[in-house]
């Protein structure tokens, strides 16, 4: 079943993901979908955008019902920690 | 080849059936071997019996084998029928009946205008036209037009005649009534090609005597005949004169057309070798003679008669083809039934369309009227047939009318219905009480008042179990001889081996119910999963993912899972055999591995809840059945379960309630459906049992899903036992086995039967996140359905006993009054106008509605504040 790394991703597919993104984002969503060049589309999205404002940390939320995230802004899929 | 010695070569030509004997006989001086052609399909080639010497006039020595008789009388069947009668007429000795029969009473006037007056047929009947004359027109060029009058006019207008009255019409045809047209008198529609022609021979000799008589300018003085001729169609104009001619002979009453019969059999009697002669010298100047005759003709009739001037055009010929076409069809088999029979067959019908769902059964019809009532004629309705059929299925939620089809829906209608029949039950009861007195006065059935209640209930349904409902959704039944039922019995007295060898699935399966019974404490596997699911060791979602294989095993299984199901669903539409093994294998329902099954840990997840329908299509009985035998026993360690509950779940999120309600849909449905379509009451009562055995009922008791699921098997087997009452189809180990295991659960539960309803916290809770997820928050605070609450606790009193109903009141006493001050309270806050009147009425009947079916079962009822007796 698991040959290939994709393969893991697969498996989680229809359910809550972890991805981080180029540019200090991050994305948690429901995995509707991918292929082979990391393209995904999430549901259910909350959108986190990392913000250092005066040598100070921040960050902005954001929710989206649907997203398609290009494959070159990921860095990295994961499952969430538990909410 | 030849099998037997049969020959086949010798048979090569068919035989009429006549000479069919002779050459028998032939055959078997010459000593041939036995001819199968002859002995097997020849069926009239039988010695002539001694009995059966008038076959022949019953049913006609030229009748072709192997025709079905024809009830109706078609007009071909009288077209065959026709000229063999002609011939038949002429030699008078022979005559079938069922040549008669078939041409009706036509026949029988014919034979009577042959024989007795003769006079008249030469006018009337060209059948029987003398023979030399018949045999000097065969010789003629006439033209083989299609003759307008066709042999059955003339026959039916002799019969109208000598038959008085004409036959009756058609009793209850309503189809006809419109159609002014009784048999005998029936007119056809005028038409070069009409489709009842007489044979040529036939109608060469009315030609020969119609003409005659249209020739004569006497017979113009006709009232109402003649009609013109067309110039320009010389053919057409020579029918078209004769056929107008018979409807006012036709119209006129019997006596006076006998009175008028006479004199025009004289005038034409001389007429008739004339024109034969004149044509057969010189047939162009004979026809020519007739044109002039015509026109002539047709100068008269347009003056007496300008309406009737007008041909018909080939259209209305047609129409009238096509009409006549129609009628002839309909009055084929006219009077085959009688009014009751149609009625029968009408009811019959009707009464398999009768449903109680409608929208569920008919719901193409529902979507079709809805396009018929919207639509506009050439338009593209595409939009319309979109909308119609999304508004009756497309949400989610049931269609526009929110008639949610969804389990929970169909459970409470399950519940419904076993609370009115138990409501009907004591009055049954009282009423066969009653009788039951009524026959022992009266001392006539001395072995009736010998017998008790209890076997007299026993007869009933001895010669078949009676299904009382007669719909589309339960047809009757063949009769269901309970002989299950006995031999349960006898297997549970005889021995286990013999039990096995006469009935292999039911004792069996009560046999492991019972056995399991025992067992409930003794299980030492069902022990530690007590107290495992005791300790709340599941309720950490990713300790049971471990102890089933691991998360990444579990995703693993759905993927392989959806893979098989997208194989099978290929296969099933490629029509390809199937086979389930595979899928079977995937879902690990077997598997003793783990401690923690796999297929449990398959519905932690969402995907593996939502294919679970489409993995029910493939499945077997046997298979399906012991799927949920794993679910009910390893329970506590479903997920949901324990989401579901407000002790290990205080706080629900949106997404956890998400979840329910998909588990609620999909889920449950399947079961409900499983248990009502193809689950017997020792199947129902094993899966119960799986559920006592292995589980903390009191805590399962505390979750949504774990009461519902405790609701659906309970009201089942409540349902079963209520339908099975009256014909007596339960064994009483059945009964005996179904009430300990029902102590079981009782016992499980009582004590903790207040604990079913989530605290008010808990409520709160759950209405904040849904208010969260509406944009609109319509519905307020307190509004909880608790209306499963309410159905467990139903169902629950439905199956128990009288003190089990005072146990169970007893510890929901508080509930129940807190649920009338609640109804009570929206009453008073409806007089303050700051809420909306319909929501808060429709809340207080909500909850009115849901406390009464439990109360209703101990024949109780609130309303107003106030709890009564049901009356």
């Amino acid at each position: 079943m698991s040959n290939t790394p994709l393969d893991l991703l697969k498996l989680n597919l229809d359910e809550r993901v972890y991805v981080k993104l180029r540019g200090a984002r991050s994305i948690m969503g429901t995995l509707q979908a991918f292929d082979s060049h990391c393209n995904i589309v999430l549901s259910d999205c909350i959108e986190t955008k990392y913000l250092l404002v005066d040598g100070i940390l921040q960050n902005e939320e954001r929710e989206s019902e649907m997203l398609f995230i290009r494959g070159d802004s990921v860095t990295l899929i994961t499952t969430p920690e538990e909410e | 080849m030849s099998f037997f010695g049969f020959d086949p070569t010798a048979q090569q030509h068919a035989r009429p059936q006549q000479q069919q004997q002779q050459q028998r006989q032939q055959q078997q001086q010459q000593q041939q071997p036995l001819d199968f052609e002859e002995t097997y399909k020849g069926y009239g080639d039988y010695e002539p019996e001694e009995e059966d010497f008038l076959n022949d006039e019953t049913f006609g020595n030229n009748v072709e084998l192997g025709n079905n008789f024809d009830f109706g009388h078609s007009q071909q069947q009288q077209q065959q029928q026709q000229p063999a009668a002609a011939v038949a007429a002429a030699h008078v000795t022979h005559r079938s009946y069922v040549a008669a029969a078939a041409s009706g009473t036509s026949q029988q006037a014919h034979m009577d205008a042959a024989v007795d007056l003769r006079p008249m047929e030469s006018l009337w009947n060209p059948n029987a036209a003398p023979a030399h004359a018949g045999q000097a027109a065969a010789g003629e060029q006439v033209e083989q037009q299609p003759r307008v009058l066709s042999m059955e006019e003339i026959e039916r207008n002799q019969r109208q005649m000598q038959m008085h009255p004409p036959p009756l019409p058609p009793q209850g045809y309503p189809a006809v009534q419109g159609y002014p047209m009784p048999p005998g008198n029936f007119m056809p529609p005028p038409g070069q090609n009409y489709p009842m022609m007489a044979p040529p021979q036939q109608q060469q000799q009315f030609q020969q005597q119609m003409r005659p008589v249209f020739n004569q300018p006497n017979y113009m003085g006709y009232p109402g005949n003649a009609p013109p001729p067309h110039q320009q169609q010389p053919q057409q104009q020579q029918q078209q004169p004769q056929q107008q001619m018979v409807p006012p002979q036709m119209q006129m009453p019997p006596q006076q057309q006998m009175q008028q019969a006479p004199p025009h059999e004289q005038k034409i009697a001389p007429q008739v070798a004339v024109p034969q002669m004149a044509r057969s010298s010189s047939s162009l100047s004979q026809s020519s003679n007739e044109r002039e005759n015509f026109k002539s003709h047709q100068r008269q009739s347009h003056q007496r008669q300008p309406r009737n001037r007008e041909p018909l055009t080939p259209e209305e010929q047609k129409r009238l083809e096509v009409r006549h076409a129609k009628v002839e069809k309909i009055l084929k088999h006219s009077g085959l039934m009688t009014p009751r029979d149609k009625d029968f067959i009408t009811r019959y019908q009707l009464s398999q369309i009768v449903t109680e769902d409608p929208y569920n059964e008919d719901f193409y019809f529902q979507v079709y009227k809805i396009i018929q009532r919207g639509g506009v004629v050439g338009e593209s309705n595409k939009g319309l047939i979109a909308r119609a059929y999304l508004e009756h299925s497309g949400h989610r939620l049931g269609g526009r009318y929110k008639r949610a089809d969804i389990a929970l829906q169909r459970m409470q209608s399950q519940v419904e219905k076993a609370v009115t029949v138990a409501k009907e039950r004591p009055l049954r009861k009282q009423e066969k009480e009653q009788s039951r007195e009524n026959s022992n006065n009266e001392g006539s059935n001395s072995a009736g008042s010998s017998t008790t209640g209890q076997s007299n209930d026993n007869r009933d349904g001895v010669l078949g179990k009676i299904s009382s409902s007669l719909n589309s959704k339960a047809p009757r039944r063949q009769l269901q001889i309970p002989t299950s039922n006995k031999t349960l019995l006898n297997s549970l007295l005889v021995n286990d081996e013999h039990a096995t060898a006469t009935k292999p699935t039911n004792p069996d399966a009560l046999m492991e119910v019972t056995e399991s019974l025992g067992n409930v404490e003794l299980s030492q596997k069902a022990r530690v999963r007590r107290r495992s699911s005791y300790a709340f060791t599941s309720v950490d979602q990713s300790s049971v993912l471990s102890r089933s294989g691991g998360r990444k095993f579990v995703l693993s299984l759905i993927e392989t899972v959806y893979e098989e199901v997208l194989e099978l669903e290929a296969n099933l539409r490629s029509g390809k055999p199937i086979d389930n093994k595979n899928l079977w294998d995937a879902l690990h329902i077997n598997d003793e591995l783990y401690e923690v099954c796999p297929f449990i840990s398959m519905l932690s997840f969402d995907k593996g809840v939502k294919i679970m329908p489409r993995i029910f299509n493939f499945l077997e009985k046997d298979q399906k059945l012991k799927l949920l035998q794993t679910f009910f026993s390893e329970l506590s360690h479903l997920n949901i379960i324990i989401i579901s509950s407000y002790k290990t779940n205080p706080e629900p999120t949106e997404f956890q309630l998400k979840q329910i309600d998909v588990f609620q849909t999909v889920f449950l449905k399947i079961i409900v459906s499983f248990l009502s379509s193809s689950s017997n009451f020792i199947e129902i009562m094993g899966l119960l049992l799986h559920l006592i055995k292995n589980n903390n009922v009191s805590f399962i008791s505390t979750s949504k899903i774990g009461l519902n699921l405790i609701t659906v098997l309970i009201s089942r087997a409540a349902l079963i036992r209520q339908d099975t009452n009256r014909n007596n189809m339960l064994s009483s180990p059945e009964i005996s086995t179904w009430n300990e295991i029902y102590d079981k659960l009782f016992t499980a539960l009582e004590s903790k039967l207040a604990a079913v309803f989530p605290p008010k916290e808990y409520i709160q809770k759950v209405n904040s996140v849904h208010l969260k997820g509406h944009a609109t928050p319509s519905a307020s605070p307190q509004h909880y359905d608790q209306a499963y609450i309410w159905q467990f606790l139903a169902s629950l009193a439905l199956s128990g006993k009288l003190n089990h109903q005072r146990i169970i009141i007893d510890e929901v006493r508080d509930q129940i009054f807190g649920t009338i001050t609640e109804a009570e309270q929206l009453k008073e806050n409806a007089k303050t106008p700051n809420e909306s009147d319909d929501d808060l009425v429709y809340r207080r009947e909500k909850l009115y509605q849901d406390l009464n079916l439990f109360l209703n079962v101990m024949g109780l009822v609130s309303r107003d504040g106030e709890i009564s007796e049901l009356k």
